[in-house]
């Protein structure tokens, strides 16, 4: 249900970089704010307690989940959580996309008229 | 080596910080916040940059997140309260009505104060723990837990204000080993099955202490109150299953 309403409801920023930053795979938290950074070319800067508070809403709507990748060998040895999107997460995504390119069509041709 | 110094002072307040979140959400991402702090120094460290900088600028922005989630919690908590508050107000309606109806029922308010406590305690005890855990075998096995513990005390207390046998405290210790048990095991599911497994075992014995230290006791036949004892030993034990069945999926 909570997913449900997740996936009608626009995102915040923040949610919407997180799914975004999943969308390729699964990553744990530092693996997050570093493609958030990549995907927004270094102007949305997130801090640990924005991605985490963000995340542990994003879990209890059920549009993440942990998943049961542990290990990162580029990294180190070092037991992580890793997380990734559930299919509620996809279809919240794919909602706010559809939403988004409703968006800019009508501001195009808004702005088309007005020349 | 200075900088290596600074990184284990700013990580050590760093998980001091983290401390002042509430306990669940501690307890799910504190040591992946712990971690992700630990990776941004390792990156400005390993940039040549100096932490100053960043470890203002995350305490400040995990201190935002920090007052957002106590907030968060505390409102939750409260709409919690006041749903088992109603809850216990429902079912104290029940001895209400009952006293009205049945003869000889007359309880003074103190009684109905005390009734609506344990049942309002033993609703929030539900809410808290319950949450613990997803699973429902988990839920329900605490729901099953607290229900036969709540149950065996109130009928202790009965039988005690009319016999006034003392023997009948070895109850009140069958409850004491579950408390025990539960704090020993921080509510987790394999350690909740043990400690169910033993308030079981705690209750047989329980049983056989009355009978050799108590034999005259005028409350039924023997054969009546045995059925009534194996009745809350396989509660508990059906918690205990309960709890072990969430353990093991949890493990899967």
């Amino acid at each position: 249900m909570a997913a449900k309403n997740t996936a009608q409801a626009p995102l915040t920023p923040a949610v919407l970089h997180i799914l975004l930053a999943l969308s390729t795979g699964e990553r744990h938290g530092y693996g997050i704010m570093k493609q958030v950074q990549a995907d927004s070319q270094g102007t949305a800067k997130m801090g640990p307690g924005t991605l985490y508070g963000s995340m542990g809403r994003m879990m209890e709507a059920g549009l993440i989940r942990e998943s049961d990748k542990r290990v990162d060998h580029e990294m180190d040895d070092e037991r992580r959580i890793y997380y990734e999107l559930t299919g509620a997460g996809r279809a919240a995504l794919k909602a706010e996309l559809k939403r988004y390119r409703g968006v800019v069509a009508l501001a195009g041709g808004r702005l088309a008229h007005g020349h | 080596m200075a900088t290596n110094v600074a990184d284990r002072r700013y990580r050590s307040w760093y998980a001091m910080l983290l401390r002042l979140y509430p306990r669940p959400f501690r307890e799910r991402f504190g040591e992946g916040m712990a971690q992700t702090f630990h990776d941004l120094c390792r990156e400005h460290r390993d940039a040549r940059r100096g932490l100053f900088g960043l470890a203002l600028w995350i305490f400040f922005e995990t201190l935002v997140g920090i007052v957002r989630e106590n907030t968060t919690h505390m409102s939750q908590l409260g709409k919690t309260m006041l749903r088992v508050a109603l809850v216990a107000l429902g079912l104290l309606m029940v001895p209400l009505a009952a006293s009205r109806v049945v003869e000889g029922w007359n309880w003074g308010p103190g009684a109905f104060v005390f009734t609506y406590v344990l049942f309002f305690g033993t609703g929030m005890a539900y809410a808290l723990i319950a949450r613990k855990m997803n699973a429902w075998a988990y839920k329900a096995a605490v729901g099953l837990a607290l229900l036969a513990g709540f149950v065996l005390g109130w009928a202790t207390m009965v039988h005690m204000s009319e016999t006034e046998n003392p023997v009948n405290l070895v109850y009140f210790g069958v409850l004491a080993v579950g408390a025990a048990g539960a704090g020993l095991a921080r509510l987790e599911a394999r350690g909740m099955a043990r400690a169910l497994f033993a308030m079981a075992a705690a209750l047989a014995v329980a049983w056989v202490i009355t009978q050799v230290l108590s034999p005259d006791a005028p409350a039924g036949p023997v054969w009546n109150i045995g059925v009534i004892h194996g009745g809350f030993v396989l509660l508990f034990a059906a918690a205990g299953l309960l709890f072990r069945h969430a353990s093991l999926n949890e493990s899967k």
